[in-house]
Order: C-alpha cells, then structure tokens, then sequence
C-alpha cells in the first residue's frame, strides 16, 4: 500500500500494513495478481528442501515438516503503538520543583502548615506519556431527554443529528498515568509545537496501553465520549438525561504522540504522595497532598456543634 | 473434479473442496484455478488455532460439561472423521442509515388517595406514590458503519450453526494465500454471493436493531418501527477454520455431528439425552424443594405451648 492512501468509503487514512479500514472496516485491496492461472492441482512445495508444507497451527505458519522452514503470509501488522512524534519539554526540572513548591504552599488550610518546609522531593522524572492524535469529520445522530416540551413527565424525548468536526482530539493511551491524571493535562498543550521523535534520542517516550487492532475501540470510544459532551448544548431545554450519540465518521487521521510531564514523588512525615507537573505550562500542577487531620476533625465537631445548637433552639421554640 | 497427486501420482478427488491430502502419500495439494462469480478467490482467511489434538482437547472438555444429561455412552464415544475445514463465508460491511419512529416511554411518579378498611372494620383514606409512564412520540435517524458479519457460504453448515460457532476474531485475518490452507480441506464455495448478501443484510438489521434500542432516550419506548437503507456495501469471501467430526456413541444410533470453531474452540453439537438422568434430576430438584417448603411450614408454625 502506498502512502497516504485513504479508505474509498470513509476516507479514512490507511497505514502500512493494514489489511481492513480501522474506521469502517472495508478490505484494502489486494496486489494485483502476477500471471495467469490454468486450472490445475499443485503441491506446495518448501523453497528450501523441495518436500510438500503444510500450515502449522502451532508456528501459525506454513511450515516445511522435513527441515521445519516456515514461509510468511500476508497478516494485519499489529504492533504495540509507538509514538512518532512528540511535544518538546518547556518545563525543565527545576522549574517542575519550583512549581511544586509553589503548590505545596498553596495547598489550602486544611492541608498541615509545615508541608511546604517538611515535604522531602525524593524523585523528579519526566515522561513522555503516550496519546493518539484524531481528526475526523463526523455527523453525529443522537437523542436525549430534556425537560423541553414536558408534560406530565418532566421528561420528554429529543432526537436530532448535527456535522461535526474533531480536530486534534488526544485521546490518552498511556500506561503511566491515570486516565482522569490525563484528562487534566490534555487542555494545556500546544499541538503546534509538536515534532518527529529523534530516531537516536535518549529520551524514555512511553509505550501505548494498546495494540493497533485494539486501538480502533479505544479511538471509537472516545470520539463518541467527545461527541456526546459536544452534543448536550444542542439538547434543547435546560436540564437534559439519557443523551446517546451515533457517529458516522469520514476521513479520519489518527497519529501518535508522546506529550510532556513531570512526575514527582514526595514525602510527608513518612508518607509517600505523587504531583503531576505539566510539561509545557508549569502553572498546571495537580496531585495528592497529606490533610491535617486536628484541623479537619475541629471543623466536623464545630459543624456538629451549630447543628446540634439550631436543632435545640428549634425544639425549644 | 479429478487431479493427479503431484507426489505420488495418485488420482484425487476434488468434489466440493479445493485442497485436499493424500490418501496414500499425504501430501497436500490445492487447486489453483481462475476465480469465478460461483467461485470466488478467497480474500481473507483466518488461520487454524491448533491441531488435531486441540480440538479433541475442546471436545472431551464439552463432552465432560454435559455427561451430567447425556447419555452415558457418550463418554466412551469413537471419533470419526476429525477433519480441519477451511470453510467457505462471506465477509459483510456497510453503512446503514436507518429511519425510526417509536413512543418513548417516560415515568412520573403521582400521589394516589386510595381507602384501607382496618381489621376492626374501620375505613381510613391513606395517600401513596405511584409511578406512571407517559408516551410520546419520537422519530430520527441512526447511522454508523456495520461491520464484521460473517455468514457461511457452505451448503454443509447452516446459518444458524454457523452463527452459533461465532464470533471469530477478525483482527486476526489473513490475506488469503494457498499456503495458508496447505495440509487442510478448503471446501469450495457452495452458496451464492446473492443469498449471502440476503443473509449478511437479515444479520445487519439485526445488529443495528441493538443499536438503535440501546440508542433510544427515555424509560422505555413501544412500537419502535424502523427502515434500514445501507449504502457501500462490501461483501468479500473469506475462509474460516472449523473441526468437523462423527460421535459414534452406540451402533444402533446415528452419529452426532460436531462442529468446532478452528480459532476459539467454541463446540457446537447436539449432546443425545439420558432420560433416567433427567428423570432423576428432576425428582432431585423436586425432592429439594418439597424440603425447602416443609422447612418453611416448619419455621412458620407456632411452637407447642
């Protein structure tokens, strides 16, 4: 298959190796055949030794069972997905640290007063974590219900179909971070600074958390995961349930990139917590960070002190 | 069809298949013809998970799941025929759009005055909350790709087996190449692309059918009526592996045939019944639950004063 070459039916990108479309599984036409054939009965016979193969189950394979040659056959390419490109660090290591000083002190009352002077950074790693790149086109049919139109139920049916278009959708595939961990750093990256990754860089890029015939549901889930949140301002009404989407995708692009973060691990007091850093915009920084407990448990008892209060005025009144 | 075995010079048979071994030399040999509208060129195959031994594994494990119905013959059962099938499918894919119009149904809850007469004859009117469900009208469209239908195109295996022989893992397919079938029987394609495409279309609008009942709003919905219209569609030959075998289990009784997917070991059979097995489950299963009752009528009555 050349380069570029796209799917006839859904205009989706094709890639090397594939024997099916990925978005609507229409077959990727075969070689055109060299000669042509008479009828007759033939022995496939081994390269090697000239004795009659026989596909083996077992090397899932044709297979020679006198020298034990195998010959390859034409299957889907099914590799576990690399990244191809990348985004470049912005944020070098001590920036990561200073922003996660920052955090700790920012952390909140309830979080303990010495944390920022206590909490001992025992490691500083940036990952270059794993993501698919989408861009499709799709119409999407979908229905909900909505109080719109209401009547005896405070719910009625809607259904509607809207074009839509997803242009750099990053979809997580890494098996580093938690999912919600890269919902929360997806917003901030700039897709325009991306680069090929060095064929001889030393830099760790992650590996994805599928195979490529497993990618196709991954892609598929999130498109309509996405679609749906983009489909709930068209409902009409303003409180809306049950909202379901059908995607009909044309010319999808997929690529895969690795994007920049910074994990960090401290510790508190002999407990071991993790940040997460942004690896281009140092001011995202999330993670879990140690309460202080006397603090937490004198605002529950003060809170069941003005409860308990108001409930005996009331029974007095 | 008649050929010479390019091994040994015997005289093979290829009736309603396209490779073969042997009977004397074993060597595999495959035809190699132009393809036609009746006979197609496979384009994709799925490949033999395992041996001769591995589906006897799968076979004995299905037998030993069902000894507890079957007939006690079954398990000393002889094994005829154990053959590993190249069988002949089609291969179906779409777009579907499809029209739909149903009532969807929509709870509410109500507050109900209803009268309760107490032992002593008092009447007394109480309030209670009942859900009640609204119809409303809804219609659309739904739309997406079908994909992955696969229906057999042998004469030799119904529809209905087949679909129970399902699924097959397709991420595994192969492009069809005869050394892929080398050493197996790939059986010629013995039904026609016009009532396959009939068949792969039924099992579409059955697919889409799910779809679109999961797709709808509301609690529920009624007289759902829709119309599929699919467009691009593409239906390719393909070939996928099955074991197919004889079970003699007593002389006097015909064999059972069974059939086991080549991929994931899935047995399809009909297992032949051992009515005094059933006889005394049944009476076991009846036994249990006359004790549970008498249990409970036990429990229930006051103790002797």
């Amino acid at each position: 298959m050349s380069a570029g070459a796209t799917c006839i039916r859904c205009r989706g990108a094709l890639e090397e190796g594939d024997l099916r479309c990925a978005v609507c599984a229409l077959p990727v036409p075969a070689p055109p055949a060299s000669a042509e054939r008479h009828t007759r009965a033939q022995v496939l016979r081994c390269t090697d030794c000239n004795a009659a193969i026989a596909f083996s189950p077992a090397h899932q394979a044709p297979r020679c069972a006198f020298c034990g040659a195998t010959m390859a056959i034409e299957q889907l390419v099914d590799p576990l997905e690399v990244a191809t490109e990348r985004l470049p660090f912005g944020v070098d290591r001590d920036a990561a640290v200073a922003s996660l000083r920052g955090w700790l002190r920012r952390r909140g009352w309830f979080a303990p007063k010495a944390l920022h002077d206590e909490a001992v950074l025992e490691s500083f790693t940036p990952i270059s974590w794993a993501a698919w790149v989408v861009n499709a086109q799709a119409t999407v049919a979908w229905t909900a219900d909505s109080d719109e139109g209401a009547k005896r139920s405070a719910w009625a049916p809607h259904a509607g179909q809207l074009p839509m278009r997803f242009d750099s959708l990053i979809i997580p595939a890494s098996r580093g971070l938690s999912l919600e961990e890269c919902r929360l750093l997806v917003p901030y990256y700039d897709l325009r600074r991306k680069e090929p990754v060095p064929a001889d860089g030393d830099e760790v890029v992650e590996s994805f958390d599928a195979q490529r015939s497993a990618a196709r549901q991954h892609v598929q889930r999130a498109i309509e995961a996405s679609a749906r949140n983009r489909v709930e301002p068209h409902v009409p009404g303003r409180r809306r349930r049950n909202v379901h989407v059908a995607c009909l995708l044309q010319g999808q692009t997929t690529s895969r990139i690795a994007l920049p973060a910074w994990v960090l691990a401290y510790r508190y007091r002999g407990a071991p917590y993790r940040a997460i850093v942004h690896g281009q915009r140092p001011e995202v920084v999330f993670g879990r960070s140690p309460l202080d407990w006397t603090k937490v448990a004198l605002v529950a008892l003060a809170v069941v002190a003005v409860v308990t209060a108001i409930v005996i005025a009331f029974l007095a009144a | 069809m008649r050929f010479e075995c390019g091994q040994c010079g015997a005289a093979l048979s290829f009736d309603g298949v396209r490779s073969t071994l042997c009977p004397y030399c074993a060597s595999p040999s495959i035809v190699e013809r132009p393809a036609s509208s009746e006979k197609p060129d496979p384009v994709f195959a799925c490949a033999f998970a395992g041996d001769a031994a591995w589906a006897r594994v799968r076979l004995d494990r299905w037998i030993g799941r069902r000894m507890i119905v079957a007939d006690p013959a079954l398990r000393r059962a002889r094994v005829e025929d154990l053959k590993g099938i190249y069988l002949p499918a089609f291969l179906y894919s779409a777009v579907a759009r499809t029209d739909y119009s149903a009532s969807i149904a929509e709870h509410y809850t109500e507050t109900e005055t209803y009268t309760k007469t107490d032992e002593d004859g008092t009447k007394r009117t109480e309030t209670r909350q009942v859900t009640r469900t609204e119809y409303r009208p809804l219609s659309g469209e739904h739309l997406g790709y079908v994909t992955d239908v696969i229906v057999s195109a042998s004469a030799g295996l119904d529809h209905d087996t087949f679909a129970r022989l399902e699924p097959y893992d397709l991420r595994q397919l192969r492009r069809y190449a005869p050394a892929l079938v080398s050493g197996f029987i790939q059986e010629e394609f013995s039904r026609g692309a016009d009532e396959c495409l009939r068949v792969s279309r039924t099992s579409a609008a059955d697919a889409v059918g799910d779809e679109l009942r999961r797709f709808l709003p509301g609690d529920g919905y009624a007289d759902l009526d829709w119309r599929m219209e699919v467009q691009w569609e593409s239906l390719d030959p393909v070939l996928v592996p099955v074991w197919v075998l004889a079970l003699r289990y007593r002389p006097d009784r015909p064999p059972v045939r069974v059939v086991i997917n080549g991929q994931t070991g899935a047995v399809v059979g009909t297992v032949p019944l051992s009515w005094w097995k059933l006889l005394l489950l049944g009476l076991g299963a009846a036994a249990v639950i006359a004790a549970i009752v008498l249990l409970v009528l036990y429990l229930r009555e006051p103790p002797p004063v």
